[in-house]
């Protein structure tokens, strides 16, 4: 490679063909770069006789915002193939940190376009990758590449597994626009437990989601989101649960409505296995002497004259479809 | 042999001599055969393909198997009902959107024993170790015991091992018609040959390759005819509209032609299975339906049916088969202590003492 110093108008920034990262510059990057300009040099090589950038897009984008005219750079030789060009690029980043999975999708979707044998992506990349070497994954990996890159973005800040990516690509693509436009701005937990949901409840309803988004208690949190007020999402978490678990949800409701009609004192609380696969009740007393003790177990001894004990011992040990 | 559908044979380079691979080439005759030095080169063409489960059914690998007993694990926070296992075969032809071998086998490929000499060695020991106690002693935990018997005839093998082990009980556990084989032997007294049973219709949607439920219990019935003791296991038992008429009618035809007596168990336990599976089978099974059921996440990290659910299912179920005095051959897999109580309590109330040979019901 040749050291040079190039003119950042001169490079063809048009062509991405080398580009897989999406970490965009920072503030400190920025910060740096202003105060002392690039130091390392960038990797670029020529096509069609205009240099191109290899690696280093942080660092040009950071040029860029700070006005650097210049910059310096390493240039690899015009007939260097370019998959050899991009193996560079990918091994530069992959020994500096860990790629997101939108990323990983990316960079493999290169090596695929570039021609590298796919034998050799799934069972030399994908295991540097730290995903499965499996032909299904190439194949996941590769539909996931092709997503618009806006969508790209949102996975890759919020760091999403395979699992979730193939959940989302079960849906039509429309309906994948729909879907992000709802989640874009919620955590990971979030977007994945909205995923999940809304795959199975369109899975067992066979209605679209924006149908399903029609329904009384979806479509209110479903409308905040859409005007960006994610704290609707945890609304729409507890709708969707309830409509993909309508037994237990049920019956939950029921449990804590009859302890709360138990009007227990503050200091006796009462607690259950939500899954309700234990049938037992658990309880704690909060007591800083021996007479707060007594009071508070007597209190708990007259409370079970209380039916409602009955009606509550009843749901938690219910049985029935 | 009509059913199976292999695409090639891998032999192991160990046993590409031993008789028992020469008869398998034979009855194998006319698919590709390549022979290789590990499970590995088998394992890697699978993963090449876009659905590496579908085609570990169709690749068989014959080898060795280093040791074939174990206890069966159950799963954690259930009551196990001390069965032991034979690790003979590993995977199956069949294809069932539930089926946990799927997610836990890895790309292992229909993997068929030669050693099968060893294994008579490995229960001549168990047999002597074990003084006390009734043991059950199945091969389909990780396989189905009977898939590959026309190709293998390991049903005649352990039906010889086990005669006259009375204390050790022989399960050959199935989703096929009845191999031949096992027509032309005198029974033991201590072989039990069961069939996993549903209704026809999710027979049909979730059990691929599967014999229907009528050569089901065909099957049972010739087996019985042939004086062989008969157990049923509804498992995975699935919760949909009309199911309880869908299984009622199950539960009255194995008595039309099945008499009591030579029931020796019937095993009952709802759909579960590992999170793993669930990403894999809504990608092979884009038609079924019965992973969005309402379920829940149990202590063991796999899915069920709510807890509720399931003890109203099996209460059901124990109903149907009261009507048949069937109860006290009924038992619970991988349920939890706090199911199974209930259900003990239900099947046992007012009757007389279930005399069963399993260790919870002494
Ligand atoms: S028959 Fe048993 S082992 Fe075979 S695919 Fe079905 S569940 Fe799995």
């Amino acid at each position: 490679m040749v050291y040079k110093i190039i003119e950042l108008s001169d490079l063809n920034l048009e062509d991405r063909r080398f580009h897989f990262t999406l970490n965009q510059a920072d503030r400190r990057l920025l910060h740096s770069v202003k105060e002392i300009g690039v130091v390392q040099p960038v990797i670029i090589t020529c096509r069609q006789n205009r240099p191109v950038l290899v690696d280093g897009w942080r660092r040009v984008e950071a040029a860029r915002a700070s006005g650097l005219e210049e910059l310096p750079a390493l240039e690899m030789a015009e007939n260097t193939d370019d998959l050899a060009v991009f193996l560079l690029a990918f091994f530069e980043n992959y020994g500096q940190r860990s790629f997101s999975l939108a990323e990983k999708s990316m960079a493999l979707r290169k090596f695929y376009e570039f021609r590298l044998n796919p034998v050799e992506i799934i069972e030399r990349l994908l295991p540097l990758l730290e995903l499965s070497p499996e032909r299904r994954m190439l194949d996941l990996m590769l539909e996931l590449s092709f997503l618009d890159e806006r969508f790209l973005e949102i996975i890759h800040r919020r760091d999403w597994k395979p699992v979730t990516v193939e959940l989302l690509l079960g849906f039509p693509p429309a309906e994948r626009t729909w879907l992000f436009l709802v989640i874009e701005k919620l955590t990971h937990n979030q977007q994945r437990e909205v995923i999940e949901n809304f795959y199975s409840l369109r899975r067992k309803t066979g209605k679209s989601l924006e149908e399903l988004a029609e329904a009384d208690e979806l479509s209110g949190p479903v409308s905040r989101l859409l005007r960006g007020e994610i704290a609707a999402a945890d609304r729409l978490l507890v709708a969707l649960k309830e409509a993909n678990s309508p037994l237990l949800s049920g019956l939950q409701r029921k449990i804590e409505s009859e302890v709360k009609a138990l009007n227990l004192p503050e200091k006796i609380r009462l607690n259950y296995d939500r899954t309700l696969e234990k049938p037992t009740l658990h309880l704690s007393l909060e007591a800083g002497s021996v007479k707060e003790l007594k009071e508070a177990l007597q209190s708990l001894v007259m409370s079970l004259e209380n039916q409602k004990w009955n009606r509550l011992f009843r749901l938690l040990g219910y049985e029935g479809e | 042999m009509g059913r199976l559908q292999i695409k090639k044979v891998w032999v192991d380079r160990e046993v590409e001599s031993a008789g028992l691979t020469r008869r398998l080439l034979d009855r194998l005759a006319g698919r590709p055969v390549e022979i290789v030095d590990n499970v590995e080169t088998v394992k890697r063409a699978i993963r090449l393909q876009s659905d590496p489960v579908g085609e570990s059914k169709k690749n068989l690998f014959i080898t060795t198997q280093k040791s074939f007993l174990r206890p069966c694990p159950c799963t954690p926070g259930c009551l196990g009902c001390g069965y032991w296992t034979i690790d003979l075969d590993l995977n199956c032809p069949f294809d069932c959107s539930y089926c946990i071998l799927q997610d836990y086998l890895d790309c292992q490929p229909l993997t068929v024993a030669v050693n099968r000499e060893q294994l008579g060695l490995e229960l001549e020991a168990f047999f002597k170790e074990r003084m006390a106690g009734i043991i059950r002693i199945g091969t389909g935990e990780l396989a189905d015991s009977l898939a590959l018997d026309e190709l293998t005839e390991n049903s005649s093998f352990l039906i010889e091992t086990f005669r006259g082990q009375d204390r050790f009980w022989l399960e050959l556990k199935s989703k096929a018609g009845l191999s031949p084989a096992l027509l032309q032997m005198v029974p033991a007294n201590n072989v039990v040959l069961s069939w996993s049973l549903n209704p026809a219709a999710v027979i049909k949607s979730e059990e691929k390759g599967t014999a229907g439920l009528e050569e089901r219990l065909m099957a049972a019935t010739e087996a019985v005819g042939h004086g062989y003791r008969v157990g049923f296991h509804f498992d995975p038992i699935l919760h949909y509209p009309g199911w309880h008429q869908d299984y009622e009618r199950v539960v009255e035809s194995i008595f039309r032609s099945i008499p009591v007596e030579t029931i020796s168990w019937i095993s009952l336990g709802s759909l579960r299975f590992p999170p793993g599976l669930l990403p894999l089978a809504r990608r092979r099974f884009p038609g079924s339906r019965i992973f969005e059921h309402e379920l829940t996440r149990s202590s063991d990290g796999k899915y069920r049916y709510p807890r509720p659910l399931r003890q109203w299912l099996y209460k059901q179920l124990a109903g149907m088969f009261i009507e048949f005095g069937a109860e006290d051959r009924l038992y619970l897999c991988m349920e939890s202590v706090e199911v199974w109580r209930e259900f003990k309590e239900k099947i046992k109330r007012g009757r007389r003492k279930l005399t069963f040979p399993f260790p919870w019901q002494c």
